[in-house]
């Protein structure tokens, strides 16, 4: 069943000409993985803003189309409303951070005071999210304290806490080095694994392969292609069209043209390149002479 | 009027409102330790006023001034009403349309440094006779001592310190505005305040001209009174 | 500076354990106790006899003495020095220096001034050296105060330490490119602007993820806010804070009465 739905999407920031987004048409089924690629300045963030409801509720400007999510039109709700089912989380770990409190507990807290949780229920909400995400030994730190991986689990935290329907990531990964990378990935897994319904916008191709049910590339504001990441991730349009694309999958590439990659299908992940290989590179023992 | 009031205070004001508070803070230190003749610890203060409004400019000063006396000079403490008008009539200079372009915006310095005179006279006279802890009442005092009333030597005080330091001020923070780009200033709730009419380069050398002559004069006023 | 914006010290003290607001009036209760008592020696009573005991009560006396010292007490005493001095008020002239005549009447007003100011200070310092910030917080906006306030207060009381180290850190850098504070006016403005510049901007282009961020969590959500942590307020409390209260009162009425 759709949970989100964009129709004719045409998204034109205040004071400028150019439509950031241009007749976007989206469907996201609840549960689905839908990771969302594209060079820079091709929308993605703006489409992360706009599922989330701060385009066009936050940063005005001229939006036609309907947006929907969870039955709800965009126009016809405001941005406290729309938050409770859509949780957004973005790039900097650190602006990410209210600051209005003093220790991780209280800032998951935070957004369940703002919408009113009664207090009971409140520690066994937090309590439940700081063990999900596997950052429960933090609680008594200060946010300030942390490591940018850790500061963006809490920052994923503080969301998962008020249970949205739809889980909205911009680029969640882009400020951290390979071990906030991978600390934050694990938590996205765990997203992932409990069907909860994800768009994440991101270009560390490997972890999309890893993870996503189903690929949508950007463009200059214009959907170029959607589907299964084994198809979106390996179409020859993404190189032309100046993405960034998995190292196994050029590489493949390049070996296909030399014929050494025998597969119809080329390799997004590591295991994928690996047993693609292994059919060329290891020669079996009869051929050795053995 | 209460709407109105609650319009100026968006989130992005909340937001704004602790930054300011830490560039007025900060910019103080600083200032105290370059050992500049002016403050310059309101240059937050007038930005959220020119940005957001009066009633959140009178709330950044007023807090600005409550922290700093707790944590820097407890002296400060009692000023408190005079960063609220600072804060309130920045805020209402920009209304007006007055942090538009340079000499408009030192027109408001000035306006603010007279406010800001105004109302510490009565501080000053009430609560400490006229002399308080700050450098400046050795001016009063001189003044006092050449046969001028209490109150007016306590107004003249402040009109001969202040403006120098407002207008600075005021420019300073008029200068970060048009470092900022007007997609980022849009979504504060006033940013028809500060939409800059075109003005050109001689403007900006006449209000400097007029800050340079300013201080030049302060500094001659005060080499005259401290030298006799 | 860096840890003074961190004022409270944890422990277990009845000062501590007293609700916020009790707290809260009593600093203002002090406050106006000092100005408006028609009792000269009000201010100075109010420091020895039940600022510094409570101090002790509140088991901060070694924090609050270093403060005084430090910051209140240097504060008052310039103060002071500066009002004996140049007060043109008085006939009993104790002696007189250079242009300068030291009345006893300007001593007397410079010594109630300088105790108000350390009134004021003192009791302030108690409050924040007893209270979290955040049960201070917590507690006003239960009782009905916008929690936007809330959240500016303790987001400048994180934000200026921030800064601070920043400031710091680009100061240090300048220095070792030759600025000392001993040089030109002219060089030391000039040093102003790549200072504060990255400061500032640095900080305000942050104000818009950081809206966004809180927004996303419901900052401007219509329904009645509720708390994590939960504030006693006992029967004691609340007989203190009317006692606070009626003694403001009586030394309002006594001043009027006696006028």
């Amino acid at each position: 069943m759709a949970i989100v739905t964009l129709q004719n999407v045409t998204y034109k920031y205040p004071l400028t000409e150019a439509p950031v987004l241009q007749n976007v048409n989206l469907q996201i089924n609840e549960g689905e993985f839908v990771a969302v690629i594209g060079p820079n300045g091709a929308g993605k963030s703006t489409l992360c803003y706009t599922l989330a409801g701060f385009v066009p509720h936050f940063f005005k400007g001229e939006l036609t189309g309907t947006v929907e999510v969870a039955g709800v039109e965009t126009h016809q709700s405001s941005l406290n409303e729309w938050v409770l089912n859509v949780g957004l989380a973005f790039q900097n770990p650190f602006n990410q951070i209210s600051g209005a409190k003093y220790t991780v507990f209280e800032e998951i807290a935070f957004g369940l005071e703002n919408i009113g949780v009664p207090r009971e229920e409140m520690k066994p909400r937090v309590e439940k999210a700081l063990a999900l995400t596997g950052i429960s030994d933090l609680a008594d730190r200060s946010p300030y304290s942390l490591s940018g991986g850790q500061q963006q689990r809490v920052a994923l935290t503080s969301i998962l806490v008020m249970e949205p329907k739809v889980l909205v990531l911009d680029e969640p990964t882009s400020q951290m080095d390979p071990i906030g990378t991978r600390e934050v990935f694990g938590v996205i897994r765990t997203m992932a694994e409990r069907g909860m319904t994800v768009v994440l916008a991101e270009h560390k191709v490997e972890w999309i392969a890893a993870f996503a049910d189903r690929v949508v590339a950007l463009k200059d504001g214009q959907v170029l292609l959607d589907g299964k990441p084994g198809e979106v991730l390996t179409s020859p349009l993404l190189e032309e069209a100046g993405f960034g694309i998995s190292r196994y999958t050029s590489t493949a590439r390049k070996a296909r043209e030399l014929g050494l990659w025998k597969k119809d299908q080329l390799p997004i992940t590591l295991e994928e390149a690996v047993e693609g290989f292994s059919l060329t590179s290891s020669p079996s023992p009869k051929e050795r002479g053995e | 009027m209460l709407d109105k009031i609650k319009k100026d205070f968006n989130t992005m004001t909340w937001v704004l409102i602790p930054v300011a508070i830490a560039i007025n803070v900060v910019m103080g230190e600083i200032v105290v330790q370059l050992k500049l003749p002016v403050y310059l610890d309101s240059i937050g203060t007038v930005l959220v006023g020119a940005l957001c409004g009066p009633w959140a400019g009178a709330l950044t000063g007023t807090l600005s001034n409550i922290i700093w006396g707790l944590a820097i000079d407890p002296n400060a403490f009692p000023w408190w009403p005079v960063a609220f008008f600072i804060g309130y009539m920045s805020g209402r200079m920009a209304n007006w349309g007055f942090f538009k372009s340079w000499w408009k915006v030192v027109v408001t310095g000035f306006v603010v440094a007279l406010t800001a005179a105004i109302v510490s006279t009565p501080i000053s006279v009430y609560l400490y006779g006229g002399i308080t802890a700050s450098g400046s009442s050795f001016i009063t005092a001189y003044l006092l001592q050449t046969g001028q009333g209490m109150i007016s030597a306590v107004l003249s005080t402040g009109f001969l310190v202040e403006p120098v330091d407002k207008i600075t001020t005021s420019m300073l923070a008029f200068a970060i505005v048009q470092g900022l780009s007007t997609r980022f200033l849009a979504r504060f709730p006033r940013p028809e305040n500060v939409s800059t009419e075109k003005g050109g380069k001689t403007e900006l050398f006449i209000a400097v001209a007029v800050v340079v002559v300013l201080v030049l004069f302060a500094a001659f006023m005060l080499r005259n009174l401290m030298g006799g | 500076m860096h840890e003074r914006l961190s004022f409270y010290v944890h422990r277990d003290s009845p000062l501590h354990r007293l609700n916020p607001l009790t707290k809260l009036t009593m600093v203002f209760a002090f406050i106006l106790l000092s100005f408006g008592s028609p009792w000269y020696w009000t201010p100075h009573i109010l420091i020895v006899l039940v600022i510094l005991p409570l101090s002790f009560v509140g088991r901060v006396q070694r924090e609050y003495l270093l403060t005084a010292a430090r910051l209140i007490f240097p504060a008052a005493g310039f103060l002071f020095l500066m009002q004996s001095l140049f007060q043109p008020i008085g006939q009993t002239i104790w002696f007189r220096w250079w242009v300068l005549e030291v009345t006893h009447e300007a001593v007397a007003f410079a010594f109630v001034n300088a105790a108000r100011i350390i009134v004021m200070v003192s009791s302030f310092t108690l409050l924040l050296l007893t209270t979290h910030p955040s049960e201070l917080m917590s507690d006003l906006t239960r009782r009905g105060l916008p929690s936007q306030f809330a959240y500016v207060i303790i987001s400048t009381l994180q934000i200026i330490p921030q800064m601070q180290a920043k400031a710091q850190t680009i100061i240090a850098a300048q220095r070792s490119r030759g600025l000392d504070t001993q040089s030109s006016f002219v060089k030391r403005v000039g040093a102003l602007v790549p200072l504060v510049g990255p400061l500032v901007f640095g900080s305000l282009v942050e104000v818009e993820e950081r809206a966004i961020a809180i927004e996303a969590r419901g900052f401007t959500s219509s329904h009645a806010k509720t708390s994590l942590c939960e504030i006693p307020d006992s029967r004691f409390d609340q007989i203190l804070r009317g006692a606070l209260i009626v003694s403001v009162i009586l030394a309002f009425v006594s001043r009027l009465w006696l006028s």
